[in-house]
């Protein structure tokens, strides 16, 4: 069993390898994007909390992203702070979590295309995003198909 | 990953769970960052508890035995358990012997067979192939 699977890909994720502050600017944009409808759902929050999880913050740094979802800051500042593959990073998943929900709207829509324009981007690059989120968020599902089947 | 019944269950099952995500991510010897950030995603994920983050963050030096985090628990729990244990035994590249071993133990707490636990390979394999050709359309895009 593990022999067959030697060959399964490293986890290509590498927000935790970024530096502290970078980190912490692509939480702050979640952040921002959490709160960009003014309604967190709870598949947001797990998105949220699980991406958080991921960057994986100081307790104080975490406070600080916290108090930021209760008190959003500007997309303006968010993008301050953000480049190069932080940037990135935070788009793909600002994608994923505006996807959270079911649908991605215009507010969340906007959002995701001026943080694409300020990195520079190709003008295709949010769709291509959603496209690879939508086929993701399909995986997921067979998991949880593959999950109850077991019980069968 | 979207929330699923993980959290509606209490925060001592959760504790477990992520015991148990520990035990695996620490089977083929100490933990290594790429492990501990999949662990806080998974706990966080299941929007386990600061405090409890605490407790489990304290077994990365020494984890509690699988057996002990899957003693009592319900079959469903246990097979939220595989599935993420899966997820987090793949992180480093491949499945090292005593991670299968401790993936056995789970299945058959779980009362899934080895082909059902095959497939949920399978299933983990796929979905790092998907998370990878993000990476690739954000460097495409650059």
């Amino acid at each position: 069993m593990g022999k067959k699977r030697a060959s399964t890909p490293m986890l290509p994720d590498t927000v935790h390898k970024l530096p502290r502050e970078e980190r912490f600017a692509y939480a702050r944009l979640l952040a921002y994007m959490a709160r960009i409808d003014n309604e967190l759902t709870i598949d947001e929050m797990a998105m949220f909390e699980q991406r958080l999880g991921t960057a994986l913050l100081s307790p104080n740094q975490r406070d600080m992203i916290r108090a930021a979802l209760k008190n959003p800051p500007t997309l303006e500042e968010c993008l301050e702070e953000l480049s190069g593959e932080a940037g990135r990073l935070a788009l793909r998943d600002a994608v994923m979590m505006a996807a959270a929900d079911g649908t991605v709207d215009e507010d969340e829509r906007d959002a995701l295309e001026d943080i694409s324009e300020h990195l520079g981007l190709s003008e295709d690059a949010v769709d291509r995003l959603l496209e690879w989120t939508v086929k993701g968020y399909r995986w997921m599902k067979e998991g949880y198909e593959l999950l109850d089947s077991l019980g069968e | 990953m979207f929330p699923d019944g993980l959290v509606h269950r209490s925060a001592q099952e959760l504790v477990r769970y992520a015991e148990a995500l520990v035990y695996i991510a620490a089977a083929d010897g100490e933990l290594v960052r790429d492990e501990i950030a999949i662990i806080e995603a998974m706990m966080g994920r299941a929007m386990l508890h600061p405090e409890s983050r605490v407790t489990v963050r304290a077994g990365f030096e020494q984890p509690i035995p699988l057996e002990q985090s899957l003693a009592d628990l319900d079959q469903t729990m246990v097979r939220y358990i595989l599935r993420d244990a899966a997820l987090v035994a793949a992180v480093d590249g491949a499945y090292d012997t005593k991670e299968v071993r401790a993936l056995k133990i789970i299945a058959k707490a779980g009362d899934v067979s080895t082909q059902q636990l095959s497939a949920l390979l399978d299933w983990v394999a796929e979905g790092w192939q998907w998370f990878e050709q993000g990476t690739q359309h954000l460097e495409k895009s650059a």
